[in-house]
């Protein structure tokens, strides 16, 4: 069968039950999507089926023939990220990073789905995904700037729950 | 039903890497020919950004770009020592070492500049990149001229190690703990102020504010302190209200496999949260620097159970403060019985905590 993997055609070998996480990582070598809990708890695994964010673990790769799939590569490269990318860098949104490609993916979802700046709703949109780094917070202040275009990869962001008593 | 709010506020000292010392890190920089900088060091960045941190005490010291510098620490066969990535030691240990490296990487560049600008190395800085005469500026010289002039015409690698030891502080009396010499490096201050609702019908318990400041000597990265404090903030948390190994008492084999039944917080749980960065500088930290990786998640648990107890007047004297919990202390405190503890309701539920775990052992629980 065939699949469409950020924009290449791609045919696939593996038997039609096997997760796309599988299909995705161990035969295309694509990387973005991470193997976190593998039953669908973590999120770590998101990507796009054409536009929807779903969990690629629970995905088999028969039910999405020639499908369009987008990882967190297909948003951006370093050199041209993405407005959500961007956000990230800026906000400095990433520690260890494992969570950072399914965030990315779902925040994507959920801007592109018209949402909004709203603290809360951005929680709620991001609540299926685990971060054990980041506290969260980080990832959200970037997500409601990726909204507004409030970003400059030149710069830190200057936290504004934070004070500095020297 | 009603929803109780309550405030509480817990306090910790921590020490900086080790308890009792001993935990060695080392360095070693090397200056390419085009005056471009390799840190090699053994310490991993598992997110804290201890490499990042690491690159900037390396440039700032040297006196180059940051982006001169590539930090490899990507084999634990060739990379110098490093204890390791563990008790707020990465900054505070490791960086000491990249900073005593770069040092020697520095004198050694001062030294070359020195022959080849026909001036003493005491009289020359170095500043974004650019070797200077003091106080004559345009009397410069590239740090690439001086790794060329060294590599070209000197036949020298310029190159510095560092390292950071305090030595291991055995204790001499088992009675009192008592040790034979420094017993930590450096201590950090941390308060967490925790607001919380308490739902008495469900026993369910919202975080709705955790305020905390920590001392953290000098903020080396600002950005990555605060991704440490709100990471902190939200393992404590989870260690305060909803993380238990054992949710479904009595049998251990019901433990969480999964994040359905282990209840780590999600972006939802997140309370209002705000850093307060205290700058009170160590004596012997990479520019007055102590640590915060480690300490950032312990004054939480202890700040919400005292909120709690502010909420509906039971101390819940164990960890995650469970839906359940909560109900058993409101039906010990409402049957007017219950253990108390200096005069306190107290809860202490002995059975789920210990014996789960399967020892065998007993504990009294000391009311």
């Amino acid at each position: 069968m065939n699949i469409v993997v950020n924009g290449n055609n791609r045919t696939v070998e593996s038997p039609p039950l096997t997760p796309l996480l599988h299909v995705l990582r161990e035969e295309l070598d694509v990387l973005g999507p991470k193997a976190g809990c593998e039953n669908g708890g973590c999120g770590a695994c998101t990507v796009l089926i054409d536009g929807a964010p779903r969990r690629s673990c629970l995905t088999a790769v028969g039910s999405v023939p020639d499908a369009e799939v987008t990882t967190v590569e297909g948003l951006g490269a370093p050199e041209s990220m993405s407005d959500v990318q961007q956000a990230f860098v800026h906000y400095c949104a990433a520690q260890c990073g494992f969570c950072t490609p399914g965030m990315i993916i779902a925040a994507t979802a959920y801007l592109e789905g018209g949402g909004s700046a709203d603290r809360t709703e951005i929680s709620e949109a991001l609540a299926g995904h685990v971060c054990r780094c980041t506290g969260y917070l980080k990832i959200l202040d970037a997500v409601a700037a990726a909204r507004d275009g409030n970003f400059d990869l030149s710069t830190t962001a200057e936290s504004p729950h934070t004070t500095v008593l020297t | 039903m009603a929803i109780h709010t309550g405030r509480g506020i817990a306090s910790i000292e921590y020490p900086t890497g080790m308890n009792q010392n001993g935990d060695p890190s080392q360095a070693w920089i090397k200056v390419k020919p085009d005056g471009r900088i390799d840190v090699f060091s053994g310490t991993s960045d598992i997110g804290n950004g201890s490499k990042t941190i690491q690159s900037q005490i390396v440039a700032d010291t040297i006196g180059v770009p940051y982006d001169w510098v590539t930090y490899d620490n990507s084999n634990t066969d060739s990379s110098p020592v490093c204890t390791g990535t563990f008790a707020s030691r990465a900054t505070f240990v490791a960086g000491k070492a990249v900073l005593k490296a770069a040092q020697r990487v520095r004198e050694r560049i001062l030294e070359v500049a020195g022959q080849e600008m026909e001036i003493s190395p005491e009289d020359l800085e170095i500043d974004d990149g650019e070797v200077m005469a003091k106080g004559a500026p345009t009397k410069k010289l590239n740090v690439g001229d001086v790794a060329a002039a060294a590599t070209w015409g000197h036949g020298e690698l310029i190159t510095g190690t560092g390292a950071q030891l305090n030595p291991y502080a055995a204790i001499s009396d088992p009675t009192t703990g008592e040790v034979d010499g420094v017993p930590h490096a450096a201590i950090s201050y941390a308060a967490c102020a925790a607001e919380v609702e308490v739902n008495d019908e469900t026993g369910e318990i919202r975080v709705v504010n955790l305020t905390q400041a920590y001392d953290v000597g000098k903020a080396i990265n600002p950005a990555l302190v605060e991704g440490q404090i709100e990471g902190g903030a939200i393992m404590g948390l989870g260690l305060g209200v909803l993380e238990d190994s054992y949710p479904y008492y009595p049998s251990a084999e019901h433990r969480g496999g999964d994040f359905g039944s282990y209840y780590n917080p999600s972006s939802a749980d997140l309370p209002e949260l705000h850093n307060i960065i205290i700058e009170n500088p160590s004596a012997d930290g990479p520019y007055g620097a102590k640590g915060i990786g480690e300490m950032s998640n312990n004054a939480q648990p202890a700040a919400i159970a005292t909120a709690v107890y502010d909420a509906i007047g039971v101390w819940v004297t164990e960890l995650p403060i469970t839906p359940e919990r909560v109900l058993k202390a409101i039906d010990a405190r409402d049957a007017g019985g219950g253990p108390r503890r200096e005069g306190k309701h107290v809860i202490f539920d002995e059975e789920l905590s210990i014996n789960t775990v399967g020892t065998g052992k007993t504990w009294t629980a000391g009311v």
